[in-house]
């Protein structure tokens, strides 16, 4: 009975190390749709340009060019990796969200966000080939024992990561006065740009943040994910799982979702094996669709950022 | 309507003349496959560019096609032509199960909806294995015709009837209440319009169209592995949907073809072909909203 106890323990941290992860992803994508009222389909690709330029900071600059040790080269490739995902939404607002915006059409920037993440994903398939690449954290290598629960310094890392930058991001919102602008746009986009708010560069602000919050994603989930030019597309489709679950636009709701589909999957590759893992996320998204579309939270405006 | 046949007729000359055009076998196989791509192209038109409803789970209709026909001809022994029909019959009804989705739901909750859908079809291709071999895959697929310039002729008969049939449908008050449901959905429901019946109607027509296409898919490639359903195929329907002009009867076509012929004629590129789909799928979205269709009206000072 202990035993099965400690492996429900043990599986559990797993699963809420995992869901930290997705949570980041996640995030991203509720704060655009809270505020934009879109979806970001490369989003998770983002992920994987995060991670592989991660990779290639910690590989080829850090420890050869600078001579950091290991540790160091790692922090300092998650560094990269944010500066790479804000680009990238510098870039995908500036390339179809901000021009389409004027159109007023719901789906075209979906479309057009469709049309990206392929071209990303074969852009990396081009550069990087396809095998997958090994990204080792030097945190992985260490182990932490509680009584007879494991985990690695890696996830106490990501998690420790994940929460501060979930922290951050709650209190920006909550107590900044960029922040009140920013709900105050997702609130009523008109409204608030007659009360002297720039809704475009309030736009513009959240997919960066969004999207930094992405390539950092990327960097703790590199050494977990099995990294190929693809990895993106399995990300997005929990990342979809865990938004539709926790209610769109809903951070409350995209966390405890996030942590949730973390500990499902944990507990899928337990005792139903990995390569069902998509299988039951999405199973569960259309139930959840069919019983309860507004998500576990039902949507309330005035905290809907 | 004179206008109408004639051009019908200048389809199926054109049709008959190209296996002539194109002699060698590797071109004449293409022509198979843009014959394929019109078909599904024409399927997720009715569903995306009439109905307006963004449907990504168009591979999973495609596949349930291929699937189905090939494991009833193979373990079951059932003829082509029986086989298809149960295909198509079994696509239609998925279509309908998708359907009772997008009864409930609009716009981005649809489309996630609808690739989860897909999702699920893909990883129950991978894990069934009893039935559908898994990653391993089927092998040794007859076609139902032995020679290419047959199976294009099949195919793309079966392409340029059901254009003209939906080319009819759309005509008709059923493509007028469709179109009413695209363009408000409550509007047109305080006309007295069932939006239910009439989205589960083209979901199931639309998913049945793509169920033929599949038939025809695992005899002409030879193999049938899951990989050839990833989302990603959905993604390239929705570009060739796109980038010929959705809601117009031959814009989906001209898509087909052209990004068919395209990656092979940027040979160099041929690897990438899902690099030019994307790139095709964005620009288009962006600079021409009313793909190659709308291009060419503007052009020529055409409404």
């Amino acid at each position: 009975m202990t035993d099965l106890l400690a492996l429900f323990v043990q599986q559990s941290v797993n699963g809420v190390y995992l869901g930290c992860l997705y949570v980041m992803v996640a995030l991203g994508l509720t704060l655009i749709y809270g505020v934009l009222n879109q979806i970001n389909f490369a989003h998770a690709d983002f992920v994987t340009v995060g991670a592989f330029a991660a990779l290639f900071t910690a590989t080829r600059f850090a420890t050869k060019v600078l001579g950091l040790p290991d540790t160091g080269a790692y922090l300092l490739s998650m560094v990269a990796a944010l500066g790479t995902g804000a680009l990238l939404g510098l870039a995908v607002n500036a390339a179809v969200f901000a021009p389409l915006r004027e159109r007023g059409d719901e789906l075209r920037p979906l479309i057009a966000t469709i049309g990206v993440s392929v071209i990303i994903e074969n852009g990396q398939l081009w550069l990087f080939g396809p095998i997958p690449y090994q990204f080792d954290s030097p945190f992985s290598r260490e182990t932490i024992r509680v009584g007879r629960i494991f985990f690695s310094m890696q996830s106490a890392l990501v998690v420790a990561v994940s929460a501060a930058a979930i922290a951050a991001l709650y209190a920006f919102m909550k107590f900044t006065f960029l922040g009140k602008a920013l709900r105050a746009v997702a609130q009523d986009r008109e409204t608030a740009g007659l009360m002297g708010i720039n809704p475009n560069l309030l736009i513009a602000i959240t997919i960066v943040i969004a999207s930094a919050l992405a390539g950092v994603a990327g960097a703790l989930l590199g050494p977990v994910l099995v990294l190929t030019p693809f990895a993106g597309a399995s990300v997005i489709v929990k990342a979809f799982a865990i938004v539709i679950i926790g209610g769109f636009g809903n951070m409350q709701g995209t966390i405890i979702a996030g942590l949730l589909v973390g500990i499902i999957e944990a507990f899928t590759v337990q005792y139903l094996g990995s390569g069902l893992i998509d299988l039951v996320v999405f199973v569960l998204l259309l139930v959840m669709l069919v019983v309860r579309p507004t998500g576990l939270i039902a949507e309330r405006k005035e905290e809907n950022v | 309507m004179r206008v109408r046949i004639v051009s019908v007729l200048i389809a199926i000359l054109v049709v008959a003349a190209l296996p002539w055009l194109l002699q060698t076998p590797y071109w004449r196989g293409i022509l198979v496959l843009c014959a394929m791509n019109v078909l599904l192209a024409l399927s997720l038109n009715l569903v995306l560019g009439y109905t307006g409803q963004l449907n990504l789970g168009q591979s999973a209709f495609f596949a349930i096609g291929a699937y189905v026909s090939t494991i009833l001809i193979k373990s079951y022994g059932w003829s082509f032509w029986l086989a298809a029909l149960a295909a198509v019959g079994g696509a239609g009804l998925l279509g309908l199960a998708l359907a009772a989705f997008a009864v409930r739901l609009r716009g981005h909750y649809l489309a996630i909806a609808s690739l989860g859908f897909a999702v699920i079809t893909y990883q129950v291709l991978i894990n069934w294995e009893n039935v559908t071999q898994g990653v391993r895959g089927i092998y040794g697929i007859l076609p139902p015709v032995r020679s290419t310039i047959g199976l294009f002729y099949l195919v793309a008969g079966i392409a340029v009837l059901v254009y003209v049939l939906m080319d009819n449908l759309v005509r008709s008050p059923i493509g007028e209440t469709l179109r009413a449901i695209r363009e408000d959905e409550v509007s047109a429901a305080s006309l007295g319009i069932n939006g239910a019946v009439w989205k589960a109607f083209a979901f199931g027509v639309g998913a049945a169209i793509a169920g033929l296409a599949g038939c025809f898919y695992p005899g002409f490639v030879g193999t049938l592995v899951p990989e050839a359903f990833n989302i990603v195929e959905s993604f390239t329907m929705l570009a060739m949907v796109i980038v010929g002009g959705m809601g117009t009867m031959i814009g989906p076509v001209i898509g087909a073809i052209v990004l068919t012929f395209l990656p092979e004629v940027l040979r160099d590129f041929g690897e990438f072909r899902l690099m030019i789909y994307g790139l095709a799928l964005t620009l288009v979205v962006l600079f021409m909203p009313g793909g190659i269709v709308q291009a060419w009206r503007a052009l020529t000072g055409r409404r």
